[in-house]
């Protein structure tokens, strides 16, 4: 009997259409969401990899790297160094600016030392090499050579990365340690966290070792509430979903009332028809999951923030769908179920 | 094509239907018998709102009267239930609705495949019956058309063979007439009384008494008005004596000599709404001889009241009500 619901979808195309469509963008936007609500995560990790720690030292009154701008004296890394576990360790000044360029730009800004442990992985350009070169992450739409303005200095874009940001997409821009000292701190030698090679079992006084695992955890907490607030968006959106099947197959089920009542009376069984309905939904949900994953792939690149929609996403997307599918047409089933055969003699 | 169940005979016991209608308890039938055999055509004949349809919704067992008996090809309708009603509707009886009924997202040959998918029939052999009944009835050049790409006549017996999809002992039809011109009807009815031959009982609900002559047995279900002479009868009432009650049959129409009679309507739930109140010189109960309807109301006695009841004849006569509609044209003989 599945026929009689396929055909009447087909009767019905436009309206079908409209409802995928409709159901579709809902879906969209909750890939989309789950996209930027991932890319906090992915951001986080790529960041903090592009360092290439093994542990972070950092003053033991502040959580962590990135969140925290107190400064230490940067010689603390030669104390560091020395220290036994330690195959390397270079100071970092970690700060945050704005650039402009067609607009202004928050920009994170790193000054590491030249030479060192520390290399973020390129796309194009090459390394930090003399006073005035700046790496920033393609995000920022910069071309290799364009001169930036950051902390009352002029910077020469040298080289770029990929990916490489934190807060929201705000892009990291690596610059020479002592650059970045004279601009920001009128050239105090200081630094704001240690980047350690190997283990370090005893931090100096005043000091203390997190592993990458804490430093991605912390850099995380700002985002925490926003990232609760999406999810909690992503569950209103599912509803609305629901609620665009729902109505739609309620409409059908109104219009159809004759034809269940027909149904009825020449033997056909209220069970044979809810599942006419349940498939009407799950067709109508599982097309417009269909319709999701089209619409993401050329909405996604039009957010200002990454995306990166995981691909758990994708799978779980076609069950939601037709558990939101199912859900919403409770109400039409149960509309379904209630016609009066004596209608069809009506 | 002959049914391949035997004994389709009817047996109907005292039926009384009884519903509620805008809040008033409604009787279209009350205390109906009839009885009928395989091969019978039936007609329920009668106006609108007489119960015909009504009386079908039982014998199709999707209405439950509210008491008496029907037996349908040897089963008692009025109180099948689950599988045995399903079983009942699918292989005793194929309804022919008015208006057709066809699904209209489907073509002549799935709106007839329906009831025997629904069935459980594969698709292949649900297929190849849809396409032999469509072929009996003369479709078979209207397999792939929907409802909306045919005539009334030719979706009228798409209708049929839905209903002779599972080959039933029992056809009920509901005003398989109408919505048709007359050559559409033409095909319609050898249709029907082809069906009727084949051995299988058809009761055809309709108010088309050109079918008559095609019918085995007719029930009317409106009494046709008593215009025969008859003596007035005079009546004396006490308060609160009624002189007919709602739901009754009446054949005579009543002039209030003394006294006051008011007119009640009495709703589900047993409460009363007033009507009307007839004072001397005034009649009342006129439109149940005349049109062969039950009583609307009940009229009661406010004080000791005097009556006298006129058959329809007398009435007319005595309130000068015997101008009759004039002809001003006649269909060609």
């Amino acid at each position: 009997m599945l026929f009689v619901s396929l055909r009447d979808l087909q009767w019905r195309r436009r309206r079908f259409i409209i409802g995928v469509l409709a159901a579709g963008l809902v879906f969209a936007m909750t890939l989309l969401i789950s996209g930027v609500s991932a890319s906090f995560g992915h951001e986080i990790k790529q960041s903090v990899a592009a360092f290439g720690a093994d542990a972070w030292i950092i003053p033991s009154d502040v959580s962590g790297p990135f969140t925290s701008a107190r400064v230490f004296p940067a010689a603390e890394a030669q104390q560091i160094a020395a220290l036994p576990g330690v195959t390397g360790a270079e100071p970092v000044l970690l700060m945050r600016s704005s650039v402009k360029t067609t607009s202004v730009h928050d920009i994170n800004v790193v000054g590491i030392p030249t030479g060192g442990i520390i290399a973020p992985k390129l796309a194009d350009g090459h390394q930090l090499s003399a006073p005035g070169d700046l790496i920033v992450d393609k995000t920022l739409h910069v071309k290799l050579g364009t001169t930036l303005h950051v902390f009352g200095r002029d910077f020469t874009v040298v080289g770029r990365t990929s990916g490489l940001t934190y807060f929201a997409g705000i892009p990291v821009a690596w610059v020479r340690l002592g650059d970045l000292q004279a601009g920001a701190v009128n050239g105090a030698p200081v630094a704001t966290t240690v980047v350690v090679r190997g283990t370090v079992t005893s931090p100096p006084a005043g000091f203390l070792s997190i592993s990458n695992a804490a430093v991605r955890h912390d850099l995380g907490r700002p985002m925490r509430k926003a990232t609760s607030t999406i999810g909690f968006i992503n569950l209103l959106l599912w509803f609305v979903a629901a609620g665009i099947i729902g109505s739609l197959l309620y409409l059908q089920a109104i219009e159809r009332s004759r034809d269940f009542a027909v149904f009825k009376a020449t033997g056909v069984t209220t069970r044979t028809l809810l599942w006419g309905l349940a498939f009407q939904a799950i067709a109508l949900a599982l097309s417009a999951a269909i319709a999701a994953y089209i619409l993401s792939i050329f909405l996604a690149p039009a957010m200002s923030v990454p995306i990166v929609i995981p691909k758990s996403a994708y799978i779980l997307l076609p069950v939601v769908a037709i558990v939101v599918g199912l859900i919403s047409s409770i109400i039409p089933l149960r509309r379904a179920v209630t016609v009066d055969p004596a209608l069809a003699f009506g | 094509m002959s049914p391949s169940v035997v004994g389709a005979d009817l047996a109907v016991r005292d039926l009384v239907i009884e519903y509620s209608s805008g809040g008033y308890p409604v009787r279209p039938i009350d205390g109906l018998s009839l009885d009928a055999a395989g091969g019978d055509l039936v007609l329920l004949l009668g106006a609108s709102g007489c119960g015909k349809t009504t009386l079908l919704s039982v014998l199709a067992a999707i209405l439950t009267p509210t008491s008496g008996t029907a037996r349908v090809a040897g089963v008692d309708v009025v109180n099948l239930r689950g599988p045995a009603l399903t079983s009942y509707r699918r292989k005793t009886v194929g309804v022919v609705f008015q208006a057709f009924n066809l699904v209209p997202s489907l073509s002549a040959l799935e709106n007839v495949m329906v009831p025997l998918r629904g069935a459980g029939a594969r698709r292949r052999v649900a297929h190849d019956r849809a396409t032999e009944l469509l072929e009996r009835v003369d479709l078979q050049h209207r397999l792939h058309h929907r409802p909306a790409e045919m005539s009334g006549g030719q979706q009228q017996r798409v209708a049929i063979a839905r209903a002779l999809a599972h080959d039933p002992p029992v056809v009920l039809a509901d005003e398989p007439t109408a919505h048709l011109d007359y050559i559409q009807v033409d095909g319609v009815l050898k249709l029907i009384r082809e069906l009727a031959d084949d051995g299988r009982l058809v009761v055809v609900a309709t108010h088309d008494e050109r079918m008559i002559p095609l019918a085995d047995k007719v029930v009317n279900l409106t009494p046709r008005a008593d215009t025969s002479p008859r003596e007035p009868v005079k009546i004396e009432l006490a308060a609160g004596q009624e002189v007919f009650t709602q739901g009754d049959r009446g054949d005579l129409v009543y002039v209030v000599e003394t006294g006051e009679i008011e007119i009640l309507r009495t709703r589900d739930d047993g409460a009363e709404d007033h009507v009307a109140t007839v004072d001397a010189g005034s009649y009342f109960g006129e439109l149940a001889p005349m049109f062969g309807l039950q009583r609307s109301a009940t009229a009661r006695a406010v004080g000791p009241t005097t009556l006298t009841g006129y058959g329809l004849r007398d009435f007319r006569e005595k309130f000068h009500l015997t101008n009759e509609a004039k002809i001003i044209a006649q269909a060609a003989d």
